[in-house]
């Protein structure tokens, strides 16, 4: 328990005849940053505000810093920072207002502090020259910047973000990410995201939701090693037919597939012993007939992943 | 929490937690903007108009006065105070408001309670206390009689605990209802139609503020005119009901904001 920020066990909700959410069984590291995916309807935002107690579950039980979300949730509140999909604040507020009127939440004082961590806020999300206007004028964009502002105005000890990039421009995004690598050392960053490429660059773990079921678990690097094993890819020219003889009636190849593009072949051999085929795949090639131009082992996008796992009906964990 | 060592944390634990914040933010939400001085206005000018006409127009007598005073001062606020409340809960559902504050460390009685009370306040001072003075001052000057200013307190805190009802009771509709039409509509169905319900049913006459403000009929007199003119009135058994209804509004709305899903 005492290693687990969020703790989830067979969480489910379900609307009327909706199964919005089914069964989950999430564990979150400290410290970690977690990649939620999923298609639209998945079940992410519900799963968010399960854990923040803003609904509550049909069966299961969430615990995150070891208290129960339904019972204590105002407490976990109390520790947590949250970015909602779709930020709204009080229209007749300015910026810094709906700072200060967040921090003091958390905070009694002292004003003097309260007002640093505010300008410090705005300055982090690139407001401060706004922060006097009203919110009814900021852009998506804007608004999305005091989101993320205010979610972390309090030091959480969890930082919980639903889809924080969705609003933002490509050099927001870039910045967004930025922030959330700095504050890896102090905080727990959960997030939500259908922009697969930010998941890839900054996330330790990663979970895929489909239709509210989890489909797909584990630390980024395994998820990108692809489900289907090592594969290395080789592109060669001459008699590839001997040469296929050759590779395959090694013991560590339990497959070859083939390609052909012009005069050249291309393999996706896949080996069951990754080590001894970086070892001995190349060298076999090249004192054969054929005349090897590329060889890599295969390299999986999380897009890839994303795309095999919701597509293909995998519904067991990595 | 990390970082945070230069800062004193928030005391409230429980269902007061964030209740002061929030106590802030709403009376905020009335004397911070331009919201209590547009709603002073128009009830003092409703009210001042109306009273104007009657003392200085018609001429008459002081009871007739303070009749017509009641009417105006009693029915058509509740009309505003239906308006103010539906947007306090609903408004702030629809808009994902709600949502948010409740994603910070704030109870939900706290958020409920918190409009209660800034909205009670605002609706004293706004359209009780304020027009009821000009009321004073316009039944002094236009009639020659000047009514006991205590005697007069007592039947606007009589005025207020009418638009409290309604205040209260739109509110608990608003915790059931996602959309404004119903709380609306039902609080306002109820202020003008309680007489005839009173008509059918005439022990609802305890039940309903109807009668706090407005003659029944022309045959019951009003409580709050026999408490203007400090006058004795019969019982306080409706005065009793109508307080305990609005605690039972109350209490039915923390019950449901509780369990609603946001």
């Amino acid at each position: 328990m005492g290693d687990f920020v969020i703790q989830t066990q067979g969480l489910s909700k379900t609307y009327k005849q909706t199964n919005a959410l089914q069964s989950l069984d999430l564990a979150v590291h400290h410290n970690s940053i977690f990649g939620f995916l999923g298609p639209n309807g998945a079940g992410k935002t519900t799963t968010i505000k399960l854990m923040l107690g803003l609904i509550r579950p049909t069966a299961g039980s969430a615990t995150i810093f070891g208290m129960d979300s339904v019972r204590q949730s105002v407490d976990i509140r109390a520790r947590t920072g949250y970015l909602p999909q779709e930020p709204h604040f009080y229209e007749h507020m300015t910026a810094r207002q709906t700072l200060r009127f967040t921090a003091r939440f958390f905070f009694k004082g002292p004003q003097k502090a309260l007002e640093e961590r505010i300008d410090e806020m705005l300055d982090l999300v690139d407001l401060a020259d706004k922060a006097d206007r009203q919110i009814k004028s900021f852009s998506g964009g804007e608004r999305q910047r005091l989101g993320i502002a205010q979610a972390q105005v309090n030091y959480p000890d969890l930082l919980i973000l639903d889809e924080p990039a969705a609003s933002l421009d490509p050099l927001g995004r870039r910045d967004m990410l930025e922030v959330m690598s700095k504050l890896r050392k102090y905080t727990t960053i959960f997030y939500s995201t259908h922009i697969l490429d930010d998941v890839q660059r900054v996330s330790d773990t990663v979970v895929i939701l489909n239709k509210g079921k989890l489909v797909a678990q584990g630390p980024i690097e395994e998820l990108l090693a692809g489900s289907e094993g090592v594969i290395y890819i080789v592109h060669l020219k001459g008699d590839v037919e001997g040469a296929a003889s050759l590779v395959q009636s090694q013991p560590w190849v339990s497959g070859i597939k083939t390609g052909q593009h012009n005069d050249e072949t291309t393999w996706q051999v896949s080996v069951s012993d990754p080590a001894v085929a970086e070892a001995q795949l190349l060298k076999l090639l090249v004192n054969g007939p054929v005349l090897v131009t590329e060889f890599h082992r295969k390299q999986y996008e999380l897009e890839d992943i994303f795309i095999q796992v919701i597509e293909g009906g995998q519904n067991g964990r990595k | 929490m990390a970082g945070n060592s230069a800062f004193e944390l928030v005391s409230e634990r429980g269902w007061r937690r964030g209740l002061g914040n929030l106590l802030d933010n709403e009376f905020g939400s009335w004397w911070k903007t331009s919201l209590w001085w547009i709603q002073t206005l128009i009830w003092v000018g409703v009210i001042g108009f109306m009273l104007s006409a009657v003392v200085f127009g018609a001429k008459e007598s002081i009871d007739t006065v303070v009749t017509i005073y009641c009417v105006f001062a009693g029915l058509f606020p509740a009309v505003a105070v239906v308006i103010v409340m539906q947007d306090a809960v609903v408004g702030e559902k629809q808009t994902g408001t709600a949502a948010w504050v409740l994603s910070k460390p704030a109870s939900r009685p706290a958020f409920i309670l918190s409009k209660l009370a800034a909205d009670s306040v605002g609706v004293l001072v706004t359209m009780v206390i304020l027009p009821g003075i000009v009321a004073y001052a316009l039944m002094w000057f236009g009639t020659g009689s000047q009514l006991d200013p205590l005697a007069f307190l007592e039947g606007l805190a009589v005025i207020w605990l009418f638009q409290l009802f309604f205040l209260a009771f739109t509110l608990m509709l608003g915790t059931f209802f996602n959309n404004r039409g119903p709380v609306i509509g039902i609080p306002l169905a109820l202020l003008f139609f309680q007489q005839y319900l009173i008509g059918l049913i005439p022990p609802t006459n305890y039940l309903l503020p109807w009668t706090l403000v407005v003659p029944l009929n022309n045959q019951t007199d009003a409580m709050v005119p026999h408490l203007l003119l400090g006058q004795p009135i019969g019982s306080y058994l409706q005065l009793f009901l109508i307080a305990a209804e609005i605690v039972i509004f109350v209490l039915i709305a923390l019950w449901r904001f509780e369990r609603e899903e946001f």
